[in-house]
């Protein structure tokens, strides 16, 4: 880290530096010819400045961001070459090992599962054994301590590599290893030298960038030297860039998706048709045959049908709450009473969603089970649809209110007044002349609110349980598909199970899901709006 | 031929109907608003009220002596050998010191369940600060168990004491003791307990009724079974609370799921096992020893409603926890824990400060993303951008990224982030990065409503001049646009602060003991912020977690009021209108 900050402060005074360099060296060349500057003199600083911390700004963050990688391949391939004559050694040893032989020719003909594990298991122990003993003669011959740590770096089994590195990473770098071996030792010590090599020649190296840089750049500085063109094309640049990752979010979004996905669909051998009309959802997949209870099911039906339970729950309180509201603040109420309300309303969306879990949890959930107790329903849970969806409603009744309010502000005062000079009432109006005129603007707002409820995560997480039950009883507890991507990607995970995969299809069919709502509501409220401006 | 007169009736009538029908259409409008607002109340009364607990703390000061050989077993004062030293058996006999009578070491252990030996590494860290401690007594003050914190704040159980006012005499001031009293003083405690017994067995005798008709009904086998199967459990326990209410004589055997009683009697507490005789003698071991065996007739039986079985705190850990406020050990005072520690197994010692830090980083990481390229992004959209195909697939990509749900971006950071870059999980940085993707479309649409509404004469007139395109935005049209983009962006950045979902994806819900360091390193330490600390406690075992939990979102509420005080403050101050 330090030779990164002392780099970076450099980075800076270089930069600053520069600017001045090629500001002073423009009034210079100004006042030498007598001439006047085709920029301004700033600009001559700025454009030294960019072509100075630019390209070596880009390099320091590529090799903040690929050094690590490279050191570790640079040490992989050190372990490999000290390692390689008792690689081969161990090689040469087995082909012409006659147990290993045998186990091999014993394992390619049996059909028989005991035979196969039996004969894996006598390979491997023959195999460790050769190993063993090549290590064991090595260390008698002073072989180096590089070379046995490449040696066991090279038998280990490949998952475990990924940890030896780390281990030995860490012990080189003041971090924590799981384990302290003599070959990790070794290691740890092969790294300091290759990663104290990467770092200070990217730093010299970032350091003659820019001073490279700032000598080319310098010498562009002339009077006629259209320097504010550069340096506006360079802004330009960066200002279109940034418009860039708007889109390449969004690529980032379809094919991270898409493609862990589509390793989930392969996992499952594209049984499209189970994933999406199998009604026993089930992830845990079995790790041994005989094990209970964990069937690997992949059928997202009983999450299809707890979302959308509790967001008919949620619809049904915030549409006609946030409609009537937003009907009572734009045709009824005065101006200070709207402006008081609306915003108080409004501070319903800005709580963030843990607290609403948490009061759904711990207020609305034993609430609702005692009541359901009361009535008489023994099983009555605290965790159940009904206390999720109601709090999710309340918490998009200001999606509804606002958009709604909107699209009734957005009525022309003269469709009101036309049905106010017919004796109509107030409700009357609303009923028979408003509504019908905003009808697409409120759908699109209801559809809004839908796509906010069905890809909220906290609530139901917190409030709505986890049973994967196909139910259509609000008291009891459901599952809905946010809930089921935070239940398989928090904790401990392998990433390339089928069970972390199946998260990433779920958040696909959200992603498409709410998409569509969006793209059908946008476009339903862009129509209504075209037809009276 | 329609008379006039009736047409006006008919529409009199009418009209009375159409104005009641007037009426109650805007009585519904009120009442949704109200209902609105009623329950953003509810909510944050019942957040409120559920926190106070969490606020108060009662902490336990005891003369501690730091004797050389035990706190620095090498002798020569060293950091190495104060950190060697065995802090939490000097805590242990400085509460023992405070109960002498408490020979048995089952009855030991549960007196060392009254606080965490967590707080022996709190007294080394304070030995380390102050080695000139060493071999001299100190008062060391640290927070009781969170079980008995609440029990001393009065949420555990209600409890009630009466003086029988009659003479009784106990058989002796420790151990098993026995107490005689002239008449039958216990009796009500019996009945009492005979009728809890009674009721019980009737509920549970309903209840496998219930099950019973539930059985014979129900429609697959397996569910019969189970039920079944229920109920007769249900007969069983019932038929043995029966029992425990029938036996023979007056007398009763105390147990766990009864409410407890306890007898104060000379400067001492009894916790009654049995009652027998017909209500005239209690059996009961001392819990804090007894002054004398004096006869009198001052003193109390102390009843505790809530069973043992159904709470954390068990009557021996309550009667010295009781003993220990009387002596003046235990005070009661504002929580400082909650706000100067970091993350806890332990209630009484979690605190809120890692996650502040934690928030903080990542919004810096947030805000450093968010709002320049948003900025930059709003203003090519505003006034560069040529209307074309690509720009158009730019602006509907922004709207639609603003109703992305926000779990999806979690997804992106796990995948793209932290499998694909390789960046470290549970950190800010990545937290951050992750924000500031979904923060970016609300910055970028809030900077151009701002930049809309600069007129197009400023930039007519600074073009006029003769400014270059990039000097008129940057000189002119920016610098006005500034307050808007500035509230915009402030709004978005406390939407991101309370968001959970995403930083669950990237495992920011690690516990982390250690609040991170609040530099450039600390962006890429274990980390979790303020809502994944809350979604943790609310999940948390312990009952005190949940006052806690409760005191983080007022905490968490209150900095994201200070967010949006700080945009309405500068909406307010700067805004102009054209």
């Amino acid at each position: 880290m330090p030779i990164n900050a002392l780099i970076l402060l450099m980075m800076l005074v270089l930069i600053s530096a520069a600017f001045y360099v090629g500001r002073s060296r423009a009034l210079r060349t100004a006042d030498r010819e007598s001439v006047s500057l085709h920029s301004l003199p700033n600009y001559h600083g700025y454009f030294v400045a960019l072509w100075t911390g630019v390209p070596a700004l880009l390099l320091m963050a590529a090799m903040a961001m690929f050094g690590p990688s490279l050191t570790g391949n640079v040490i992989e391939l050190r372990l490999n070459q000290a390692a390689a004559p008792l690689i081969e050694d161990f090689d040469s040893r087995q082909s012409e090992d006659s147990l290993i032989l045998s186990a091999q020719r014993t394992l390619e003909a049996s059909a028989d599962v005991n035979a196969a594990t039996q004969a894996r298991a006598a390979l491997q122990n023959r195999r460790t054994a050769i190993a063993e003993n090549i290590a064991a003669s090595a260390r008698e011959n002073g072989a180096s301590s590089l070379t046995l740590a490449g040696f066991e770096y090279a038998n280990l089994p490949p998952e475990r590599r990924g940890l030896f590195m780390n281990d030995a990473r860490a012990l080189a770098f003041n971090g924590q290893p799981s384990e302290i071996t003599p070959a990790i030792e070794a290691t740890a010590s092969a790294f300091r030298p290759v990663d104290r090599f990467v770092r200070y020649g990217g730093a010299a190296l970032a350091v003659l960038l820019a001073m490279a840089g700032l000598a080319w750049s310098r010498s562009r500085v002339k009077a006629g030297f259209r320097a504010r063109n550069r340096v506006e094309a360079a802004f330009m640049g960066f200002l279109m860039v940034c418009s860039g990752i708007a889109i390449l979010t969004t690529i980032g979004i379809v094919a991270s998706l898409l493609f862990e996905s589509l390793r989930f669909f392969e996992a499952i051998n594209w049984r499209l048709d189970q994933f999406l009309f199998g009604t026993q959802w089930s992830p845990q997949t079995a790790i041994r045959a005989d094990q209970v209870g964990q069937t690997g099911a992949f059928g997202a039906v009983p999450l299809f049908a707890g979302t959308f339970m509790i967001t008919i729950i949620a619809i049904l309180v915030a549409g006609p709450i946030g409609l009537f509201a937003a009907i009572y603040l734009s045709e009824y109420a005065g101006k200070r009473t709207r402006k008081i309300v609306k915003p108080v309303m409004e501070i319903l969306a800005g709580i963030p969603t843990v607290v609403y879990g948490f009061f759904a949890l711990l207020t609305v959930g034993p609430a609702i089970r005692a009541a359901a107790e009361f009535v008489g329903f023994e099983s009555a849970v605290t965790q159940s649809a009904l206390s999720a969806g109601l709090v999710m409603g309340v918490m998009i009744i200001p999606f509804v209110s606002s958009l709604s309010d909107d699209v009734i502000n957005a009525v022309p005062q003269t469709l009101r007044d036309g049905a106010y000079a017919m004796g109509a009432t107030k409700s009357e109006t609303v009923k028979q002349v408003i509504l019908p005129a905003a009808l697409p603007g409120i759908v699109g707002a209801f559809l809004l609110a839908i796509s906010r409820a069905v890809g909220e995560t906290m609530i139901v997480v917190m409030a709505a349980g986890q049973g994967a039950n196909l139910t259509a009883n609000p008291l009891e507890s459901v599952t809905t598909i946010t809930v089921q991507i935070v239940m398989l990607l928090t904790g401990d995970q392998e990433f390339d199970s089928a069970k972390t995969l199946s998260a990433f299809a779920l958040g696909l069919v959200l992603f498409i899901f709410t998409l569509a709502l969006n793209v059908i509501a946008l476009r339903v409220v862009q129509k209504y709006r075209e037809k009276y401006d | 031929m329609i008379n006039r007169t009736d047409i006006q009736a008919a529409v009199e009538a009418r009209l009375a109907k159409r104005y009641r029908a007037e009426g109650r259409f805007r009585l519904f409008g009120i009442l949704a608003i109200l209902a609105a607002i009623s329950v953003l109340l509810l909510l944050i009364g019942s957040i409120a009220s559920q926190s106070i607990p969490a606020f108060r703390v009662n902490e336990l000061t005891l003369p501690i002596t730091l004797e050389a050989a035990r706190v620095d077993p090498a002798g020569d004062g060293s950091a190495a050998s104060l950190r060697r030293g065995s802090y939490n058996s000097l805590l242990q006999e400085a509460l023992r010191a405070e109960f002498p009578e408490i020979e048995d070491r089952d009855q030991l252990r549960e007196l060392f369940g009254l606080y965490t030996p967590l707080n022996s590494a709190r007294l080394q860290n304070h030995v380390l600060d102050h080695p000139e401690l060493v071999g001299q007594t100190i008062d060391f003050t640290f927070p009781i168990s969170d079980d008995a914190d609440l029990y001393l704040q009065g949420r555990t159980t209600a409890s009630s004491e009466a003086a029988p006012g009659l003479v009784a005499t106990p058989s002796s001031t420790t151990g098993e003791v026995r107490i005689f009293a002239n008449s039958n003083v216990f009796s009500p405690i019996v009945s009492d307990i005979r009728a809890r017994l009674t009721t019980q067995a009737e509920e549970l005798e309903d209840r496998a009724e219930r099950y019973v008709a539930r059985a014979t009904n129900s429609a697959s086998d397996e569910a019969r079974i189970g039920l079944t199967r229920e109920a007769e459990q249900a007969r069983i326990r019932a038929a043995s609370l029966r029992g425990l209410a029938e036996p023979g004589g007056l007398s009763v055997n105390m147990s766990p799921e009864l409410p407890s009683s306890l007898i104060r009697m000379n400067g001492g507490i009894i916790d009654i096992t049995r009652i027998t005789d017909s209500g005239r003698t209690a059996e009961g071991r001392v819990l804090v020893a007894l002054d004398n065996t004096d006869t009198g007739d001052d003193w109390t039986i102390w009843t505790l409603d809530v069973p043992q079985a159904e709470r954390r705190i068990t009557d021996a850990q309550i009667a010295w926890a009781e003993t220990l406020r009387e002596r003046g050990r235990v005070e009661v005072g504002f929580n400082t824990y909650l706000f100067t520690n970091a993350d806890s197994r332990e209630p009484e010692l979690a605190g809120v400060l890692g996650a502040v830090i934690g928030s903080a980083l990542t919004m810096l990481v947030t805000m450093f993303l968010a709002v320049p390229i948003g900025v930059a992004t709003a203003v090519y959209l505003e006034e560069f951008a040529p209307k074309n195909r690509l720009t158009g697939f730019i602006e509907v990509n922004i709207n639609n990224l603003a109703a992305v749900p926000s779990i999806v971006f979690g997804l992106l950071g796990l995948a793209v982030f932290i499998s694909l870059f390789g960046l470290p999980r549970s950190a800010p940085l990545v937290g951050g990065m992750v924000l500031a993707l979904m923060t970016l479309p609300t910055v970028i649409i809030s900077s151009r409503a701002a930049l809309k509404a600069v007129p197009p004469s400023i930039r007519e007139a600074a073009l006029g001049v003769g400014a270059s395109r990039l000097q008129t935005v940057v000189h002119h049209v920016l610098p006005l646009a500034a307050p808007g983009i500035l509230t915009g962006s402030i709004i978005g950045l406390a939407q991101a602060m309370g968001e959970t979902a995403p930083l669950l994806m990237i495992g920011m819900v690690a516990f982390v003991a250690d609040a991170p360091s609040l530099s450039i390193g600390g962006l890429t330490e274990p980390a979790t912020v303020m809502p994944v600390q809350i979604y943790l406690w609310s999940d948390g075992a312990e009952r005190a977690f949940e006052p806690r939990t409760a005191a983080a979102i007022l905490v968490l509420l209150a900095l994201m009021i200070m967010f949006n005080a700080v945009a309405v403050f500068l909406r307010r101050r700067f805004e102009r209108r054209w």
